[in-house]
């Protein structure tokens, strides 16, 4: 027991609403009842008692006839129990203090539940997990941080019933295994889940976890593009540097699925355009081999029927749905193009007038929502239907436009390359804005003109002092990052001009 | 409503001999009952919210005792309800969240206190200040001190609020005076016991009715010029009345020695932050074994004067801990020492922040400092403990690197009011910003990321008046938003009366979730009846018509497209006056409580039950989350990406999702992407639905699709071309 006679022990519970933390704080303060100790506990259930974080907090001390003063609030420096249901959660707590290397046990669940702040990034915004657990680890005297969650799912119990048997069998409280399953069995409610996953948690505390690689949302999904194991490497990438050979397979893999042989050579012609030359070394050209194979990629309605159809989706969409043997799985797809991605199918000429007209008219809005069954022979012709038109792409309009955007940003990575590979290697990387579909495409090409014009044409004239070419391009792509509007890359590029002086102030 | 309270409905049954185990504010209920209260009342409101709660689903009980039950539809009412304590010897409790609930019930509480009461009433509030705490940070006191109500601050253990509750009554009738008591966060959800004693039946009740109504007394009206006594009587009769009452009972307590030279004057909810700082600091134990003489004001008004000056008396100094602003407590202290000519160094403020929740660092700080003024050396551990919480949290700080993101309190999966948010931030792309009048509720969560809008706060139900000069004076219309409950407690006339009244040109948005959802699912108005429910289906649409609004829209909240169009609409009205769009929209959690266990009941007996969630195809994401920037459900999340190609985190929708259909909506709304699938998973498929799946599967096979599990093999990439 951490606490003594005179010193209750504190535990504090951190979790999400709706997780289930009330009714682990209630199981706690029931079995130290049955135990015949003195309990007190209570909560910040958050405001909106859901998702917001949320605490409990308890102590306890031996029975006696006398009435202790127990504490409301935790004290920093002076919780011998943590239990986190999530990292990050558990890495606040723990800077607040409810942890300390002296004294607390820390019983904390390898999971993330992303903030809307970090989901909601135009790239990646995820904290790193591994330095979250570091954190929970070497600011507590003894962590036990494992993959409760699938522990749960394994046994069958709730996640709050195995984080009761973890605690049980930790040791920390003087509370007998029999009281907590007491107190589950008093709840009255899924008692046979509680109670496996409370033994299930128990046995965690006694054995330990296999020390699993951190599981982020669920085992990534199995995707038909990726690589496939072992590829061919055919002898004249040898030429290339090793560490680049992998990403030009997936790319030449994936625009073979998308187009046909004559494409991959276009990519290959590309690609060798750069290799060999000063400044390319393994990691540039990977990046450049992995953007210029998105980009080729571009997700016209041909592709995205194209991923509609593939086999494999169906299998792990009943993985995922949790559907059972008998049960019938449909995906129903929502498809909504608008009229420049249908008339984008048009050869060049034909398109453009038909825009021109639909400009005109003001009917370049309309668009037609589709909810397409996959799962059904209707909606499977339909992407069949729309799928077979690959060998019509390369006459669309949409190819075209696709190529010379790929030409005008291969051709300021080559002229970069000759000033700067720093810079160059940023002009690679501007690739990355252009992604999505219809606004979110529309605003990533927008940043990469603005980019392009505002930074990179005029320091491939010499208006920027060379010093500055690369982190020039690299802030305005961070800055593109930031906001959908696009005020932080505006701002950047000012803020970078006013510091370069005015008089060298590029034309827009 | 949202929890089941059998178990606590069982507790309140319990009577001399037993031990009550439970939370704060049910030993609050129980002592209601126990005190033989006549009436009950009052509005939702965290953390007191569960007080009516259990009442309402305990019928019988209820009946046993003959205790009449209103679940009012404001504050205002509930105050207003007290008033047949005014003529009648019959006790009556209502209770809300302060400091707002307080707010609106101000008149009615000026008006009772004015009169008096003879039957004891009480007021229990639930003191939302400091951490977890979703109101303006503002005090109860100020009401007690103004009104001259009594208000009581218990020390946070059962058996201290159990006797303040039955002491409470008591003092009411003693000094025929309201009695108000409150009760911070952490008190209400506080998990105690104490020794139960039978409940009380009222003799006047429900179930014996007083057969005569009062006789006429003019001077139990708040009406001149019975007023200007009645203002007298408080101070010449009802105060010393209830100082003596305090004292004789005594009310407030003593803690350690009887002598000292500095001791300490502590509101009775503050005592057990202060005696784990006296603990750190060796002067006290888990037990209150207090080394410095202490006096806890579980009446914090009126203070008996005597029994600060007899405490102040021989003392060098005293500390006041009193929690927030103003230093109400410590002001009538110094001025009582004062009055009594007496010399005790007064502290309080000085060394403890005037505003903000004492915590127990704050306490620690403040504690330190008026020891260590009076040359106790026991302030170094508390100064050892304070650095070394602050060096640690440093430490932290510099191995994150980075300060961690917040988590705010969003919509829950599948909220009805997330997609209105998202037609807003849609139409707000489409047409530049909009004033945005927000209002108190769940949709107050929409001021938080993704969607971030709102320009004011002004209460509960009171964004359309908020937005009433807005409008007058400014180039766009305004958009209010309110919810149902707040259209009920004060929006209807507030608002929606005022603004026809004077033709103002607004657009309002009313959330027709069925219930006060913020405040743990409660029945409104226009709630539907149910087996335990209290709602009566009053109409919201044909209550505006009936008020004059000619413009009234009402959409289903799922509905994207709609929405935006219908808002469009509103906003670009030719016509003046007040448009109305009703989002219709269960509350979702309500809805699962239902709909959950009546699936897996049908599912389980063999029932065909469809049920769609949404997926997003991680080969068409291309990692942008736009969506996310429009929705922000906690089930649509991200997660890395198997795409060597593409190594952002992709889209995900997790298994909570409960296939509520924003996902699709927006997706289609905002022409977003394609990557959003709907799932529907027929469970126990007819025999036509099998046949009509095994068809489709052939006629698909027959053209090559969807190869047949297991999966057959990929056929292998074409050999690329190499450079040179």
């Amino acid at each position: 027991m951490t606490g003594t006679a005179s010193r209750p022990v504190s535990i504090l519970i951190s979790a999400l609403g709706g997780e289930g933390g009330g009714v682990l704080a209630g199981w706690i303060a029931d079995a130290a009842v049955v135990a015949g100790l003195h309990v007190q506990r209570t909560s910040i259930p958050g405001v909106a008692q859901r998702t917001g974080a949320t605490t409990y907090y308890l102590e306890i001390l031996p029975g006696t006839d006398r009435t202790p003063v127990l504490a409301l609030n935790p004290a920093p420096g002076r919780v011998d129990v943590l239990v986190g249901t999530e990292l990050l959660e558990t890495a606040r707590m723990v800077q607040a203090g409810y942890a300390t290397p002296d004294r607390t046990l820390l019983i904390g669940v390898r999971r993330r539940v992303f903030t809307v702040a970090e989901k909601q990034a135009m790239g990646d915004g995820r904290l790193d997990p591994g330095r979250l657990e570091e954190i929970a680890r070497q600011f507590s005297r003894r962590a036990m941080i494992g993959d409760l969650e699938a522990v749960a799912r394994a046994s069958g119990g709730h996640l709050n019933a195995v984080l009761l048997g973890a605690l049980a069998g930790s040791g920390a409280v003087p509370i007998p295994a029999d009281a907590y399953r007491e107190a589950v069995r008093a709840g009255g409610k899924a008692v046979e889940q509680n109670l496996r996953g409370f033994e299930a948690g128990l046995a965690f505390a006694r054995d330990g976890a296999p020390d699993a690689v951190m599981p982020e949302t669920g085992a990534p999904e199995s995707s038909p593009f990726s690589a496939p194991d072992n590829p061919p490497v055919p002898e004249s990438w040898s030429l290339h540097p090793p560490e680049a050979v992998p990403m030009i397979e997936a790319g030449s893999q994936r625009l073979a699925a998308y187009q046909d042989d004559a494409y991959v050579a276009l990519y290959a012609e590309r690609l060798g355009r750069f290799a060999g030359r000063p400044g390319v070394d393994g990691a540039f050209l990977s990046e450049l081999a992995r953007l210029l194979a998105v980009r080729m990629a571009f997700e016209d309605v041909i592709r995205v029927a194209q991923l509609k159809l593939a086999s494999a989706r169906l299998e792990a969409v009943r993985a995922e749905s949790k559907a059972r043997a008998g049960d019938i799985v449909d995906v129903v797809e929502y498809m909504k193009p608008g009229p420049e991605e249908l008339v984008s199918l048009l050869p060049a000429g034909l398109a453009r007038r038909v825009l021109a007209a639909l400009e005109r008219r003001g009917w370049s809005g309309w668009s037609i929502p589709m909810n397409v069954t996959a799962t059904r022979f209707g909606g499977f012709l339909r992407l069949k239907l729309l799928a077979s038109l690959r060998g019509w792409r390369p006459r669309t309009l949409r190819y075209a436009e696709e190529q010379q955007w790929i030409e005008r940003w291969l051709s300021l990575v080559d002229r970069a390359l000759e000033i700067d590979p720093a810079a160059a290697r940023e002009v690679v990387a501007l690739a990355g804005l252009v992604k999505g579909y219809s606004d979110t495409d529309r605003r990533g090409r927008r940043n990469f003109g603005t980019i392009a014009t505002r930074i990179v044409e005029p320091a491939l004239a010499g208006d920027l002092p060379p010093g500055l070419f690369a982190d020039a391009v690299l802030n305005a792509r961070l800055a593109a990052l930031k906001d959908p509007e696009g005020a932080a890359l505006g701002q950047t590029i000012e803020a970078l001009w006013a510091s370069v002086g005015p008089d060298r102030q590029a034309a827009e | 409503m949202e929890v089941s309270f059998r178990r606590e409905i069982g507790d309140l049954r319990l009577g001399a001999g037993d031990t009550f185990h439970g939370e704060g504010i049910m030993a609050v209920t129980k002592a209601l009952l126990q005190s033989g209260v006549a009436y009950v009342g009052g509005y939702q409101g965290a953390p007191v919210s569960h007080l009516l709660d259990v009442l309402v689903q305990a019928g019988d009980l209820l009946e046993e005792l003959g205790i009449h039950l209103e679940t009012c539809t404001n504050e205002a009412a509930a105050a207003a309800m007290l008033a047949a304590s005014i003529n009648y010897p019959v006790r009556g409790a209502v209770t809300w969240k302060s400091i707002v609930g307080t707010n609106v019930a101000a008149d009615a509480l000026s008006n009772l206190s004015s009169a008096g009461v003879i039957g004891g009433a009480l007021i229990v509030v639930g003191e939302d200040y400091g951490e977890g705490a979703s109101v303006i940070q503002e005090r109860t006191q100020a009401y007690a001190v103004k009104s001259s109500l009594w208000l009581l601050d218990p020390r946070p253990e059962l058996p201290t609020i159990v006797r303040m509750v039955e002491k409470g009554f008591e003092l009411s009738e003693a000094s025929n005076t309201p009695v108000m008591m409150e009760l911070r966060i952490r008190a209400c959800h506080v998990f105690g016991s104490f020794e139960a004693a039978d409940n009380r039946r009222s003799e006047f009740s429900a179930a014996n009715r007083i057969q005569q109504p009062a006789t006429f007394d003019y001077a139990r009206l708040s009406h001149p010029p019975v007023t200007f006594v009645q203002e007298a009587d408080k101070v010449h009769r009802r105060l010393p009345a209830a100082r003596a009452f305090i004292r004789d009972n005594a009310l407030n307590e003593r803690f350690g020695p009887d002598s000292g030279d500095i001791g300490i004057i502590v509101q009775g909810g503050m005592f057990n932050v202060l005696n784990g700082r006296l603990a750190e600091a060796g002067l006290s134990d888990a037990w209150g074994n207090l080394e410095i003489p202490t006096h806890v004001l579980n009446v914090t008004y009126p203070l008996v004067p005597e029994e600060i000056t007899e405490f102040c008396a021989g003392k060098r100094a005293v500390l006041v801990v009193e929690e927030g602003g103003p230093d109400f407590i410590e002001k009538e202290i110094g001025q009582i020492l004062r009055k009594a000519d007496l010399n005790t160094v007064l502290h309080g403020k000085d060394v403890l922040p005037m505003a903000g929740e004492y915590s127990p660092v704050v306490v620690a700080k403040g504690l330190s400092a008026f020891l260590s003024r009076y040359g106790r050396n026991e302030s170094a551990r508390l100064d050892d403990w304070v650095d070394a919480v602050c060096r640690h949290s440093e430490a932290v700080g510099r191995a994150l690197s980075a300060p961690l993101p917040p988590r705010p309190p969003t919509f829950c999966t599948g909220c009805p009011e997330r997609p209105v948010f998202s037609a807003m931030k849609l139409l707000r792309q489409e047409t530049g910003p909009v004033h945005v009048a927000a209002d108190i509720g769940c949709h107050a969560f929409a001021t938080f990321p993704p969607f971030s809008q709102g320009n004011s706060i002004l209460g509960y139900g009171m964004s359309l008046a908020s937005a009433a000069a807005v409008s007058g004076t400014q180039a766009k219309r305004p958009l209010a938003v309110m919810g149902d409950g707040g259209f009920w407690h004060n929006g209807l006339l507030t608002g929606v009366a005022g603004s026809v009244f004077n033709q103002d040109d607004s657009v309002l948005v009313i959330f027709k979730n069925g219930y006060t959802s913020a405040t743990g699912v409660q029945d409104v108005p226009s709630s539907l009846p149910s087996e335990h429910g209290r709602g009566k289906s009053l109409d919201i649409e044909s209550t505006l018509k009936s008020l004059g609004v000619k413009w009234v829209e009402t959409v289903r909240s799922y509905s994207v497209s709609t929405m935006r169009k219908t808002l469009k609409a509103a906003m670009d009205a030719p016509e003046k006056g007040l448009k109305v769009i009703v989002a219709d929209g269960e509350c979702q959690l309500a809805r699962q409580r239902r709909v959950k266990p009546a699936n897996a009941k049908a599912v389980a007996e063999g029932k065909r039950v469809v049920r769609t969630r949404f997926w997003v195809d991680p080969d068409v994401c291309t990692g942008d989350h736009a969506c996310i920037r429009l929705s922000g459900c906690p089930s649509l999340t991200v997660r890395p990406s198997a795409d060597p190609l593409k190594p952002e985190p992709v889209a995900h929708v997790n298994n909570d999702c409960v296939g509520c259909g924003l996902c699709g909506e927006v997706s289609h709304a905002a022409q977003l992407c394609p990557s959003f699938a709907r799932i529907e998973i027929i469970q126990n498929p007819t025999a036509w639905d099998r046949f009509r799946a095994a068809l489709s599967a052939r006629l698909i096979r027959l053209l090559g699709g969807h190869a047949p599990a297991p999966q057959a093999p990929r056929p292998a990439a074409p050999q690329p071309v190499p450079a040179e």
